[in-house]
């Protein structure tokens, strides 16, 4: 069952492939992976609750409730509430930020940084509150004012001036992470910035332990409460610092060529040690940092385009990305030497096998966002007829790939569109080109199956939102939908 | 979030908030009869602990706690004469005021040597204060019966009060010029 490339006609009915859609039969051989990662997502979302839950429990069950009845009582109760409640999302949001390989692969690295994100502003509320409310609760029992009240924690409570900066630390982090600063400086200065949070946890754990009556020694709060720090401590050291330093030994990656793809876009190969370990991931990616002179502190996120060969007994052999000049640190990847040293971190990201939960698949990608789709494509499970590959550019210069996708489909039985062409100026929003859009197509025009099927978009965010909308708009279910951002 | 998830999260988390909020009710019970037994007989109760304090020398005794009324202990006043401290007796420290209650310590002094420490008054406001009173207690009087002064280390987790007892321990020694 060879496949052909169909490019979409401007006109009439789409070709179709010569043995017509088939009938949608489910084997159901990942709908048991399916349910067991939606399993694992639940599992997360309800410990994270009740973490917080527990947080809450801490002080109810030091008889807290029992004993704030004065109104200072009831401020500074409801003070320390707040600071509980926001040291514990303030350590979800490391957790979420450690790269632990069971939230990656429940959740995906995509939506848990999403996550993350969105705990940012609560938990800096919360905290503000904790310190309000506390200079208020404390000032009204000793009859000063909140002003006095905090001036008096700074210089005469032991740990608490470290509390003030860990406050003003964990503002500064907030500030510098909403959409609309993070525009105005570049990405390492928000990098600079946001590592100042391990300080800022830092500087707040000494009054937790020190001036927090609840967390006295010889309570089991105390027990609690340090061992959920230290852990969240051990897994952001494990898997963000140890982890990574242990990949790059293991594999020693070394650029063996970097050869043109297109105008500003560039393979780069590289060869190192126990490939396997890197293979079979196809779609995910990894965090790629090239060890020259002012490149080496730039992490890059890019998925591989071609699995690993293996030459060699010991795993030895190459692996290929494809990069395109989007950025000042990308653009310096395309003047890479032979030989410098690659550090790696990954695989990361749900771009995979891992997220599948049907039989049948769709492949759509625009641009650069093709590359991670060939990788998929590459070694994903599907029997001939059963995967669909559209990719949109808007020249077929721009079908980064082509050709080899091309190759693949033709080996693997799938079938493949090649949209090319310019936007529709009428409406910028649609993720066909111009003549196609005109003419009515829609998803289902060039897979009739695509509500029993996992779809994957990669590409440009705006228009990859046209593709999900299209593809909810087809009857697509939301867990059928797996999308990686590359524009980072 | 799924159903599944939500319909979970809510449980697992009423769950958790119920069951500290049950034993918080246990708690704040058994409280108040342990907090009248643990203030009045301090002295007898703590007789067993043996801290492994080595009473080390920070200078907290002097720091004074916040809103503390005063015996800014002039560690050095011993000098001025009297023969009180000689003869013995019981000294009162001030009362000082803290966030959490009044703290208040009483010296036995026999042979110019602290043979008791007696806590008064301990801090009791705010739900945790009284657990703390009744662990950091046993542990400074022993550590000031070791050290023969003020300068002792304050207590984890219970800075306030350890202040708050140290300085009207200052206070007291200050009166049996100690």
């Amino acid at each position: 069952m060879n496949t052909q490339l169909l490019p979409s006609p401007g006109t009439g009915t789409p070709t179709r492939p010569a043995h017509g859609p088939a009938p949608v039969r489910e084997t159901g051989r990942f709908a048991g992976q399916h349910r067991r990662r939606l399993l694992r997502a639940d599992a997360l979302a309800v410990t994270a609750w009740s973490s917080l839950a527990a947080s809450v429990a801490l002080w109810l069950a030091d008889g807290g409730l029992a004993a704030s009845s004065s109104p200072a009582g009831m401020i500074t109760a409801l003070g320390i509430v707040a600071g509980l409640a926001g040291m514990d999302l303030v350590l979800l949001m490391l957790l979420l930020a450690a790269r632990i390989p069971f939230i990656d692969s429940a959740v995906g690295h995509d939506r848990a940084l999403e996550f993350h994100r969105k705990l940012g502003k609560p938990s800096l509320y919360l905290l503000l509150a904790h310190g309000l409310l506390i200079a208020v609760g404390y000032g009204m029992a000793e009859g000063l004012d909140p002003v006095s009240e905090a001036a008096a924690l700074w210089v005469l409570v032991p740990d608490m001036w470290l509390a003030f900066i860990s406050l003003a630390l964990f503002i500064a982090v907030v500030v510098t992470s909403l959409v609309a600063v993070r525009r105005r400086f570049p990405y390492e200065f928000w990098y600079a910035v946001h590592l100042l949070t391990y300080a800022a946890v830092l500087a707040s754990l000494p009054h937790q332990f020190s001036v927090g009556g609840l967390f006295a020694v010889g309570t089991w709060q105390r027990w609690y409460w340090l061992a959920i720090c230290i852990a969240t401590g051990a897994a952001l050291l494990y898997y963000r610092i140890i982890q990574p330093v242990r990949a790059t030994f293991r594999h020693q990656l070394t650029v063996e060529r970097v050869t043109s793809v297109a105008p500003g876009v560039v393979n780069i190969e590289m060869s190192g040690l126990q490939l396997g370990s890197l293979a079979g991931n196809g779609g995910r990616f990894f965090i790629w940092r090239f060890l020259a002179p002012g490149l080496w502190w730039h992490p890059h996120p890019f998925s591989l385009s071609a699995e690993p060969m293996r030459t060699g007994p010991d795993g030895h052999g190459r692996v290929r990305i494809t990069v395109r000049d989007l950025g000042r640190g990308s653009a310096q990847l395309l003047r890479l030497r032979r030989g410098t040293k690659v550090a790696v971190e990954g695989p990361y990201g749900l771009f995979s096998s891992a997220a599948r939960s049907k039989d049948r698949v769709v492949m759509i990608g625009a641009g650069i966002g093709i590359t991670p789709l060939r990788a998929l494509l590459e070694n994903t499970p599907f029997a001939p007829g059963q995967a669909t590959v559209l990719l949109r550019g808007h020249s077929n210069q721009e079908l980064y790939l082509g050709e080899e996708i091309l190759e693949l489909c033709r080996q693997r039985g799938a079938t493949l569109f090649h949209l090319t062409g310019g936007r529709d100026p009428g409406s910028p929003d649609s993720w066909l080109p111009a003549a196609e859009h005109r003419a009515g197509y829609s998803l289902e025009d060039y897979v009739p199956e695509i509500a029993h099927a996992d779809v994957y978009v990669c590409g440009p965010s705006r228009w990859a939102g046209s593709v999900l909308k299209a593809a909810r708009a087809a009857g697509v279910h939301e867990d059928q939908l797996h999308h990686e951002r590359f524009d980072w | 979030m799924r159903i599944r998830a939500a319909v979970s999260a809510a449980l697992a988390s009423a769950g958790i908030l119920l069951v500290g909020w049950q034993s918080g009710v246990h708690v704040a019970d058994t409280r108040s009869a342990v907090a009248a037994a643990a203030t009045g007989n301090q002295a007898s109760e703590a007789g067993t602990t043996d801290n492994s304090g080595t009473g080390s020398s920070t200078s907290s005794g002097t720091t004074g706690s916040l809103g503390a009324t005063g015996a800014s202990g002039a560690a050095g006043a011993a000098g001025a004469a009297g023969a009180a401290a000689k003869a013995g007796g019981t000294y009162d420290g001030d009362a000082v005021q803290t966030r959490f209650g009044t703290v208040q310590v009483q010296i036995t002094v026999k042979a110019g040597q602290i043979t008791d420490v007696t806590a008064l008054k301990l801090t009791d406001a705010e739900g945790r204060s009284v657990q703390i009173s009744n662990y950091a207690a046993p542990i400074l009087r022993s550590e000031v019966l070791q050290a023969q002064s003020a300068n002792v280390q304050t207590v984890g987790g219970a800075t306030v009060t350890s202040d708050a007892y140290l300085t009207s321990l200052q206070a007291a020694l200050d009166a049996a010029n100690l």
